[in-house]
């Protein structure tokens, strides 16, 4: 497969709760090496966006994961294309060790070699999941939650990894160890996705983001137009 | 006090089946939502196999105990529960309220209303001497593979992926999809183990009493259940907790009440439920009064 | 001008539609006990019970359908209902010779049937009240166990309890015979218009708003607790009710008669015919009743010209297993859809007037 086919492709994704319409037509690119980021108000369809992506709820549209139509999958099979997430608030499995989070991780991955490195991998991008790795994750803290979270999705090695609002709930220090974590995985050659609340933050680290509102893309900024604040009041507002 | 050992082994081994019975209901609570009503004619179609077959010898009647059990599990979530995947729990208790009724007249129809007797393994109705305490061989049977099974269990959860992915599917269905956990590969296997136990808790209630009729798990469910709620079907170990706490001070009140009060034993064990519920409802061993996952 | 004339149809309309509803309910139910009043002894006995469960099938919709909480527990009411028609009717000497073990003044309370029915009503209602304060702030799976607890407990004291009764494997014999078809016709007339009532109150509404959006309606300070005790205690009168006429239509209790099986029956009838309309409560009921109609009479063989065609005992109870298992499956709305029957010479409406399309 030619690589300018990694990525993840979205057409004219709609979603709707009961009728209720909460994605109206989403179209977006992510490609291999990329951040994107996708912010806007509560209630823009954000979250939506992803979970309709993953084939976790009801929609309509077309989704292509390297180029291939995943359109009609359940979740789980869409992650078996190469597509992981990391879902709003973690949803780490509390109950259950560091180490028992992350080999959950493997059940999405696509071949079964390379076990060994993966794990070696996650433990050098988040070395405090090494050490932790026999304590139950729900006693982690919430940064370190978030890494255990990130670490479990990338075990399934995929080719794009979509972030439902990582900052969630995270002390300033956290915020950063999970974005410069994510820039080395956007460097390592992976298309990433980021939804978040943290405009400025996130249009500065993207390579391009994306101002959701109502359900549809209404803006589209650069990098540069981080610290633009009628450009963000716009977005936020307009 | 002999006596009082007695009671006390008899009510560990009553505690462990319904023990057993209410973990086979927490198995699939965790993961579909549904607690199951007619678990109990898992059970009695298991029951009703060791009876008809029990003359070709143990090692073809017990192992096809367990088979019919699983295989009446998983057509039961084929057949029935995967067709309802977004009802409430609620309905879905109504549906396997149903279903167990239905199965009931099924097994009226085929065995008739009279009792079906064998004497499946009747060498371990037996009582033996324990240093002057007469105890029930049945009882430490009883203890002994629920304790068997639950570490296997427990083994399997924790140590095999497939296990795994149940715990995780089990603690947060959506969640457990989203990292690639096969829902119809976890249900099925929750099925299947929930199948495993209602075979055992058969084989020990039918060594028990030796005759099976068609309503015979009904009671044994609907303790087992209660147990689990009042536990916390939340968790594993909140049901299985529950339902041997059921099953125990049930033991208890047949052996210690006088006659008159121990007719009304499952009307105590009821208003407990209800006690229960009303000051934690979502089971006595999940931390918090927290509202129940319904 | 025509707008206004729109308007004024719209809201006659808007009082009419429920008035329409209740009518030709209470003319269905009307019709066809007519109908079958023509026919043999046997059916017209079957008509009766049919009649005595769908009040209880009412009394289980005014609670369930309106607040959309389980009950297991509804038969207890009718239990209790039963148990009291059948110690006020019985002959003092009958009682003295068949219930020794009874506490004594029971022996010669006595009642007119028809007042021991409305007694029966508030025995029901006053042990659903009793109950509820506890039962009431449960939801979904916790309230479907309480109030099957609440069952369990009242058919074992029936059961056991010999002051209040016959002993356990007994019946109680000797209730007269007063109670005939047109007469219980009149009593299921009556639930009708007493649900039917209910659902225009206050309560009701706002547990029907509660029901929709769990989440907002206590938000909004809806007190759904109290609003719940009451249907649950309204629901409980006409199931106490229902037991009376049970008691006068069976003629002999035993309380394992009214417990899981009829629980059963008459959760059957609810889902069928939709559990959020009255409309729903009634038509399950009814629908319900005459399939088990027909399949009594098929098992007993039916000529049709030369061949009589009949079913062997015991695929009766399972083909109405059937029906419930299927209708939750397929269509879990029952035959109703949730809707009341609606007034069928015009166009229906297909927003309700004055409120806007929902929008997030």
């Amino acid at each position: 497969m030619p690589t300018h086919e990694i990525g993840l492709h979205v057409e004219n994704l709609c979603v709707s709760y009961a009728g209720v319409p909460a994605v109206r037509g989403v179209n977006l690119e992510v490609k291999a090496g990329q951040a994107i980021g996708l912010i806007g108000p509560n209630g823009a369809g954000k979250s939506s966006t992803l979970l309709g992506i993953m084939g976790a709820t009801a929609r309509t549209g077309t989704v292509r994961v390297n180029g291939r139509d995943v359109s009609g999958l359940p979740p789980e099979k869409v992650v078996r294309q190469g597509v992981a997430i990391v879902p709003e608030g973690r949803h780490i499995f509390a109950e259950l060790t560091v180490l028992e989070n992350l080999k959950l991780g493997l059940v999405g991955r696509r071949k079964k070699t390379g076990i060994t490195e993966a794990f070696a991998e996650v433990f050098r991008l988040f070395p405090i999941l090494e050490e932790f790795q026999g304590r139950k994750a729900g006693l982690l803290s919430g940064g370190q939650q978030q890494q255990l979270a990130i670490g479990r999705s990338l075990m399934a090695n995929p080719d794009i990894i979509l972030l439902d609002e990582p900052s969630l709930g995270l002390s300033p220090t956290a915020v950063d160890t999970v974005f410069e974590a994510l820039d080395v995985v956007r460097k390592s050659g992976k298309a990433v996705l980021i939804v978040e609340q943290r405009a400025e933050f996130t249009i500065a680290f993207s390579d391009k983001t994306f101002v959701l509102h109502d359900g549809l893309i209404t803006l589209t900024l650069g990098p540069s137009d981080a610290n633009n604040v009628d450009v963000l009041t716009e977005a936020y507002f307009g | 006090m002999n006596q009082f050992i007695q009671s006390l082994v008899d009510a560990i081994s009553g505690g462990a089946i319904l023990g057993l019975a209410a973990l086979s209901i927490g198995l699939v609570f965790g993961v579909i939502r549904l607690a199951n009503f007619a678990q109990g004619e898992i059970i009695t179609a298991s029951a009703y196999t060791l009876i008809f077959t029990w003359q070709f010898g143990w090692f073809i009647s017990i192992p096809l105990s367990i088979v019919v059990a699983v295989a009446l599990s998983l057509l039961m979530e084929f057949a029935v529960f995967s067709r309802m995947r977004t009802a409430t729990p609620a309905t879905l208790l109504i549906a396997s309220f149903g279903l167990s009724f239905l199965l009931q007249r099924v097994y009226e129809m085929l065995f008739t209303n009279t009792v079906q007797t064998a004497p499946v393994a009747s060498g371990l109705a037996q009582s033996i001497d324990v240093g002057g305490v007469r105890i029930q061989m049945l009882s430490v049977i009883t203890i002994l593979l629920a304790g068997a099974l639950l570490y296997g269990l427990t083994l399997f959860l924790s140590k095999s992926s497939l296990g795994l992915q149940l715990q995780a599917a089990a603690a947060d269905f959506q969640t457990a999809r989203l990292i690639g956990i096969s829902a119809s590969r976890v249900i099925g296997l929750s099925f299947a183990l929930s199948g495993v136990l209602a075979a055992t808790v058969a084989f020990v209630s039918t060594v028990q009493t030796g005759a099976v009729g068609p309503t015979f798990g009904v009671p044994i469910v609907i303790l087992a259940l209660v147990g689990a709620v009042i536990g916390g079907l939340d968790k594993l170990s909140g049901a299985l907790a529950g339902g041997f706490l059921v099953g125990f001070v049930t033991s208890m009140l047949a052996s210690w009440l006088p006659q008159d009060f121990s007719n009304f034993r499952d009307a105590y064990v009821f208003g407990l439920v209800i006690l229960v519920l009303l000051f934690r409802p979502s089971g006595l061993l999940i931390k918090g009064r927290g509202v129940a996952r319904t | 001008m025509s707008e206004i004339l729109t308007k004024a149809k719209v809201s006659l309309r808007w009082r009419l539609g429920p008035l329409w509803s209740l009518v030709s309910l209470l003319l269905i139910v009307y019709l066809i006990t007519l109908a079958n009043s023509f026919l043999g002894d046997s059916i017209q006995v079957q008509v009766q019970f049919a009649l005595v469960n769908l009040v209880i099938v009412v009394a289980l919709q005014m609670f369930i359908g309106t607040s959309g909480v389980l009950s297991f527990g509804h038969i207890a009411f009718v239990a209790v209902g039963a148990w009291t028609v059948g110690l006020l009717t019985i002959e003092p000497d009958l009682k003295r010779s068949l219930l020794s073990d009874m506490f004594p003044f029971l022996f010669d309370v006595q009642a007119p049937w028809l007042l021991a029915v409305f007694i029966g009503g508030l025995v029901g209602g006053l042990l659903a009240l009793i109950v509820s304060p506890f039962l009431m702030r449960l939801n979904g799976l916790q309230a479907g166990i309480a109030t099957f607890a609440l069952l369990g407990v009242v058919t074992q004291v029936l059961t056991f309890w010999s002051s209040i009764g016959p002993r356990s494997g007994q019946s109680m014999v000797g209730i007269p015979d007063v109670l005939n078809l047109q007469t219980t016709m009149f009593f299921a007339l009556g639930a009708i218009v007493f649900a039917w009532l209910f659902q225009r109150t206050r309560p009701a509404r706002l547990l029907r708003a509660a029901r929709e959006d769990g989440i907002a309606a206590p938000a909004s300070g809806i007190n759904v607790v109290s609003q719940r005790i009451i249907a649950f205690t309204l629901s409980g009168i006409v199931a106490g009710v229902a037991g009376g006429l049970f008691a006068l239509t069976n003629r002999a209790l035993q309380a394992q008669q009214l417990g899981i099986e009829l629980t059963f029956i008459t959760l059957a009838m609810l889902v069928l015919g939709g559990m959020l309309s009255l409309s729903g409560a009634v038509i399950g009921a009814l629908v319900f009743s005459m399939i088990d109609v027909g399949l009594v009479q098929l098992q007993s063989g039916v000529d049709i010209g030369s061949f009589v065609i009949s079913i062997p005992q015991g695929v009766r109870p399972i083909i109405l297993g059937l029906i419930l298992v299927g209708f939750l499956i397929f269509r879990p709305s029952g035959l109703s859809g949730g809707r009341e029957i609606v007034w069928p010479f015009r166009p229906q409406r297909t927003a309700l007037p004055g409120v806007p399309p929902k929008n997030e």
